[in-house]
């Protein structure tokens, strides 16, 4: 009945989730101040009123920073995808021999650099080319379509944001495709091509066959571009601004962090304030993965059914 | 016999050691955290200080005025730097664990940077600033700007305003300084380490982190305005714009227009014992032909007494001649202005060094 592996195995389970409960714990409790102060409008409203001398006068609301994030995340993800399993699949399916090997390892070297090298990248190259021959010609051209009626300002936009997460979340994304799709039992795909199945069909059957595998890379990519922080601070603009726009400056929720908390303590509520964003930062993660959960659920009803 | 002597070797080997290894004990070691405005020129007095007396070893870590402020609360640090000076709430709390001096140690400036590709020598007073970092002024070729600069060729282009992203000493001098000059900044928008710009929410201002991050991103974008420290203006080659002074002259920040606008102010420096007195505004917008209006000390904050005799005694000869040595042009960065000499020998004489 009693088995030592199963017993010694439950304090790592224990540490795992009590680290996290801790967490969420430590958040809560370090942002009930500005709860008590501001209720719900921390979240809902747009301020950033910050006063030294006067805890009463101050008041905060990230809406734009939660705005910002999942915008730009959600930019990023569209961009990720197609690009890694386009990459996936190429590297798998057709890339000769010789070169498999270094794509595969050049990717994996994209994913791991740090992501300070991506952001001055994205401030030097990215936000002039993107400001000049994107976002200029589409307001000048489009700018009745509301996703392109803001004159750029600089370059510095949710649009850049969302380009430099996807380019990162990329390499990250794409390496778990790949090792799902390379996982497909090579029988499958012998059993779809006798079939008569062009390559592009069978490549779309087999990817159907791998659906849980993308949406985990689509949770895990959209967890990384939401928790970014240097790279995305160096381009989204750093405003408190809310527009539909892809060309409008920004903020996201940790970039604000990045930015506010090295003086947030000589005020009275701000500290409270950024441990609110942050914590917010969870329930974003939490509503994500159950998003993905309900996906795979009903791939395997499908399935079954 | 032999086996005996080589043992007696190797023992008298370690024991040289370990005497060698004991002997940098008694080296004091002091470290200092706060403003990244005055570091270069905090790093320039350590390296010259240090090379003088090679038993103290002096550690500075910039990464803001109001973290510094919170190191040395909390006893993490012996020294901080600051910008502005001190609130009256910390001083208190402060004094509860001890007396604490604040003193000015350097001048520097804030100037506003621009990029106007064929413009140089734009001229700007106070009123228009504030209006073009409130947004109302949107266009380079305003009426307002064309007034103060007729002969400039201003280009039809949307003004980008560009501002710290992070809470800093410098916004807090700039905004007191709009605040000073423009009734309509003091009441919309104020002043403060960081404060909610108009410009944002009419999508035409951006946050960059640190004086880099805003002169990287004025640099990449023609049409934009922002404000650094002088001494990272000069160090990357920035336009300056000439500001109108109180007394309707129009001055670039240089060492003649800063000395001049604290010689101005010299009197009003309270005693350190009480540095929370000090008001940030009476160095902004000084009188004299030639101030610049822009100015503003670093201060440097120490306690009277520390637990160990030995580092006391190092924070205060530190102090001393940061205040004596320290002060003379050769050990001064260029960006940044020493004191003058009846400041300096008033502040000595009252933290008791003099």
């Amino acid at each position: 009945m009693r088995d030592p592996f199963k017993i010694s195995l439950l304090p790592f389970c224990a540490l795992v989730f009590g680290i996290f409960t801790l967490m969420v714990a430590v958040y809560f409790t370090a942002s009930l101040p500005v709860f008590q102060k501001e209720g719900i409008h921390i979240y809902i409203t747009n301020v950033w009123i910050a006063v030294e001398d006067n805890p009463e006068g101050e008041f905060y609301g990230v809406l734009a920073a939660i705005y910002g994030s999942v915008y730009t995340s959600i930019l990023a993800v569209l961009i990720a995808l197609p690009l890694s399993i386009g990459f996936a699949v190429f590297v798998i399916d057709y890339a000769p021999q010789k070169i498999k090997e270094p794509l595969i390892v050049i990717t994996d070297i994209m994913a791991g650099l740090p992501t300070i090298i991506y952001g001055i990248w994205g401030v030097f190259v990215l936000v002039p080319i993107l400001r000049d021959y994107v976002m200029r010609p589409l307001y000048e051209n489009f700018s009745f379509i509301p996703l392109f009626s803001f004159e750029p300002a600089g370059g510095y936009s949710y649009l850049t944001a969302g380009v430099l997460l996807g380019i990162m979340v990329t390499p990250f994304a794409s390496s778990i495709i790949r090792e799902g799709y390379r996982m497909v039992p090579f029988t499958y795909r012998e059993a779809v091509f006798s079939l008569g199945a062009t390559r592009y069909e069978v490549t779309k059957i087999l990817l159907g066959y791998i659906k849980p595998v993308i949406v985990a890379s689509i949770l895990l990519a959209f967890g990384r571009a939401v928790g970014e922080t240097v790279a995305v601070s160096l381009v989204v603009g750093n405003t408190f601004n809310i527009h539909p726009s892809l060309f409008a400056p920004g903020y996201t929720i940790s970039s604000l962090i990045a930015n506010q908390f090295g003086d947030a303590f000589i005020y009275g509520y701000m500290v409270s304030a950024l441990f609110a964003a942050g914590l917010f930062l969870f329930v974003i993660g939490l509503i994500v993965n159950i998003g993905g959960l309900i996906i795979l659920k009903r791939y395997v009803y499908a399935k079954g059914g | 016999m032999r086996k005996f002597v080589f043992v007696a070797l190797v023992f008298s080997i370690l024991l040289a050691g370990c005497t060698q290894t004991q002997k940098p004990e008694s080296k004091i070691i002091i470290a200092g955290s706060g403003a990244t405005f005055p570091q270069p020129q905090i790093e320039k007095w350590i390296d010259i200080y240090t090379k003088q007396k090679p038993n103290v070893v002096i550690e500075y870590t910039g990464k803001g005025s109001g973290s510094g402020q919170n190191d040395f609360k909390q006893k993490l640090v012996d020294f901080a730097c600051s910008d502005p000076p001190l609130k009256e709430d910390l001083w208190k709390e402060l004094e509860k664990m001890g007396q604490p001096l604040q003193f000015p140690v350097v001048v520097g400036a804030v100037v506003v940077v621009y990029n106007l590709p064929g413009v140089e020598n734009l001229r700007l007073d106070g009123e228009t600033l504030a209006k073009i970092f409130m947004g109302e002024i949107e266009y380079w070729d305003d009426g307002a700007i064309k007034q103060l600069n007729p002969e400039a060729n201003l280009p039809h282009e949307r003004i980008l305003v560009v501002h710290r992203s992070d809470s800093s000493g410098t916004t807090e001098v700039f905004t007191m300084y709009l605040s000073l000059v423009s009734k309509e900044w003091a009441e919309k928008v104020g002043a403060g380490k960081t404060v909610d710009w108009p410009v944002d929410k009419i999508g035409r201002g951006v946050g960059a982190k640190g004086n880099p991050g805003v002169a990287a991103a004025v640099k990449q974008n023609p049409y934009s305005i922002g404000y650094v420290e002088l001494a990272f203006a000069l160090k990357e080659n920035f336009t300056m714009v000439m500001l109108k002074n109180r007394a309707g002259k129009f001055v670039t920040a240089n060492e003649e227009t800063i000395k001049s606008a604290v010689s101005e102010v010299s009197v009003n420096i309270p005693s350190p014992r009480e540095g929370y007195r000090e008001d940030l505004k009476v160095l902004l917008n000084a009188g004299g032909d030639n101030s610049y209006p822009i100015v503003a000390f670093s201060h440097m904050i120490v306690w009277e007494r520390y637990e160990d005799k030995a580092k006391e005694d190092a924070v205060m000869d530190f102090v001393r001649w940061i205040l004596t040595e320290g002060q003379k042009s050769e050990n001064i960065v260029n960006g940044y202005v020493g004191l003058p000499e009846d400041v300096t020998s008033k502040l000595l004489a009252e933290i008791g060094q003099g």
